[in-house]
């Protein structure tokens, strides 16, 4: 804490770069309201929902923000470019996964693999992989979980290992778009990102990432992976097929769905913001698959867009008073114009305090910071890679342990229901390996991406 | 007319009862649900049929509905095999469904007249309550011998 002391007296000192100056005394509130928020956020004492409305409420109240800075400020508050972004992506998810296309696709799979336990594994990773590239982690997983773990009754294996590998695959695969883990919407518009950028600079990693995590699980999972010829016979005479109930549905769904990629990849072209071409996606599925509003509208998922929106206003608020703008400096200064050490001190730095607290009030809080380090770097190429650093950090970091996404927590759940409880140290034993090997990978590619012939 | 008047006898299951014999006993008497006792022999819970045709379902089926259609005819006619070797006590509502007030057991007086009854029957979506008298269980009442008492002729 006392650095954020020290950037508490350089803030009160030296608030140049802020819309008013505020005063120390607010100034330490502020610090004061956003680690209380943090730790309790961290710890689960309250409701991570509750926690973040309860700091933003505080920031207004000590005046380090107001409803001008919260609500309309892009610098201050709340970013509705990634609320709507989310909101229409819900909303989307919340028709196709009625289409039944994941449970059709983990069966195909399970019979094009003859059964064979690792086979499976890998087939069921890869789907995961995609879906959560394109799709929200949490809700790829709830819809692969299930079907996993019918498909593992049947061949008659364990379904723990299968569900971790599963989990991972969605944070790996996550990383590789835009839209594919909330940390990088975060990023993209903060930073002004496309959804191409991010294809370009983070997929071709994410597919050599996944690559070498597939081997990785052969020898982790190994005791998953008894076969036995009989049970895959069982395996063979599920119908995939029968999953789809409504292949008109389905058909649309598909091309709403890929209408929408086109306009994320077409964004130079057609100039409209990714949160946009979500919610015309989602306006435009909605009609075409006539599903009731309540029926979509249940797959929003209300908590998580209200949390976002706290967090915003509290992280809005430390800049508003000049606290990011200090710590920014004081970065920008420490780092000078070796950005390949900062950006290794980020990824590193990110995917260990990723495992420990959720990643999303994590790069909430460091955005601003690293913006205020990229625009000091005045277009170096160098300095814009910190972005894919911080992405890279906090995306494959939320592997490392049982709480480090969203998704682990929801899969970890639903396994415990299905009578197979996995804890929290048989997760992060094989989620601290995966995470130390994909980011150390990672930082070779930073090297030689970036920084090496820079 | 009062609870009493209306209790008949009726089996019951023991929560260390196995989930088969419990089933059958449902279906060989054609029972609207199953009375299940603890361990002082008082009505802890009433499973109606459905809830025990619900614990032959697989968790993963029931929170993936478009699941069941992929099974195979054969695989999906055996979907009891999943009772076997379990005991009633498997097949309960995990515990924080179970009442913990004795108000909120599936119990009524011997002297409640009908409308507590059916009262207790509908706040507990159950079939059958079972009357009580002094901790020991005088009979049980059915909604069918219920309404056949209480419908106007």
């Amino acid at each position: 804490m006392t650095g954020l002391a020290a950037a508490a007296r350089v803030a009160g000192e030296a608030t140049t770069g802020s819309e008013h100056s505020a005063s120390t005394v607010v100034v330490a509130l502020a610090i004061a309201v956003f680690v209380g928020t943090y730790v309790f956020i961290a710890t689960e004492w309250v409701h991570r929902v509750a926690a973040a409305l309860f700091g933003a409420a505080l920031m207004v109240v000590i005046g380090a923000t107001d409803a001008e800075a919260a609500f309309f400020s892009e610098e201050t508050g709340v970013d509705w470019q990634v609320i709507f972004l989310l909101l229409g992506m819900m909303i989307i998810v919340g028709v196709v996964k009625q289409t039944g296309v994941f449970e059709y696709l983990a069966i195909w799979a399970a019979k094009k693999a003859r059964g064979r336990p690792y086979t499976v594994l890998a087939m069921l990773c890869t789907i995961t992989a995609v879906a959560s590239a394109l799709l929200d982690n949490v809700t790829t997983v709830l819809l692969v979980a299930p079907v996993t773990l019918l498909v593992c009754d049947r061949i008659g294996v364990r379904p723990e290992g299968f569900l971790i590998a599963e989990v991972m695959a969605s944070n790996i695969g996550g990383t590789a778009t835009l839209i594919g883990d909330p940390p990088n919407i975060i990023i993209a518009s903060r930073a002004d990102l496309s959804f191409n950028d991010f294809l370009v600079n983070l997929a071709p990693f994410v597919v050599v990432a996944f690559a070498v995590f597939l081997v990785l699980a052969r020898w982790l999972f190994r005791r998953s992976f008894t076969y036995d010829p009989e049970r895959a016979r069982a395996v063979m005479e599920m119908d995939e097929r029968r999953a789809i109930r409504d292949p008109a549905l389905l058909r649309r769904s598909l091309v709403v769905l890929g209408l929408v990629m086109l306009g994320f990849v077409l964004h130079s072209a057609l100039h409209l913001e990714p949160s946009i071409i979500a919610l015309l996606g989602a306006g435009l599925l909605v009609v075409v698959s006539r599903t009731p509003t309540a029926e979509y509208l249940d797959e929003v998922e209300w908590p998580t867009l209200v949390f976002f929106m706290g967090l915003f206003v509290m992280v809005g608020a430390l800049v508003n008073v000049g606290v990011i703008g200090a710590l920014g400096e004081a970065a920008i200064q420490a780092v000078g114009d070796d950005y390949f050490r900062a950006a290794t001190g980020l990824l590193f730095g990110s995917a260990v305090l990723s495992g420990i607290v959720d990643n999303i009030p994590y790069v909430a809080s460091m955005a601003p910071l690293v913006s205020d380090l990229v625009e000091a770097g005045g277009g170096a190429a160098g300095a814009d890679a910190l972005w894919w650093a911080l992405a890279l950090g906090a995306d494959l970091g939320g592997n490392a342990t049982a709480v480090g996404a969203s998704a682990n927590v929801v899969v970890i759940g639903i396994a415990a229901r299905n009578g197979y409880p996995i804890s929290f140290w048989q997760f992060t034993r094989y989620g601290l390996i995966v995470t130390a090997v994909t980011v150390a990978l990672a930082w070779p590619y930073l090297y030689l991406r970036f920084y090496a012939f820079g | 007319m009062r609870a009493r008047d209306l209790a008949e006898p009726f089996p019951v299951v023991h929560l260390d009862t196995p989930a088969l014999d419990a089933s059958r006993l449902l279906v060989e008497r054609s029972l609207p649900g199953l009375v299940v006792v603890d361990r002082e022999g008082l009505p802890l819970v009433i499973l109606p049929g459905s809830q025990v045709l619900r614990f032959a379902l697989p968790e993963y089926v029931e929170e993936d509905r478009t699941l069941a259609a992929v099974y195979s005819e054969k695989d999906a006619d055996a979907l009891c095999e999943s009772l076997r070797g379990r005991t009633v006590a498997e097949l309960m509502p995990s515990s924080q469904f179970l009442p913990k007030k004795s108000s909120a057991r599936p119990i009524v007086d011997p002297d409640a007249n009908l409308m507590e009854v059916a009262a207790a029957m509908a706040e507990q979506h159950s079939p059958v309550v079972a009357v009580v008298d002094n901790g020991e269980i005088l009979g049980v009442i059915t909604v069918h011998r219920l309404l056949g008492a209480a419908l106007p002729r």
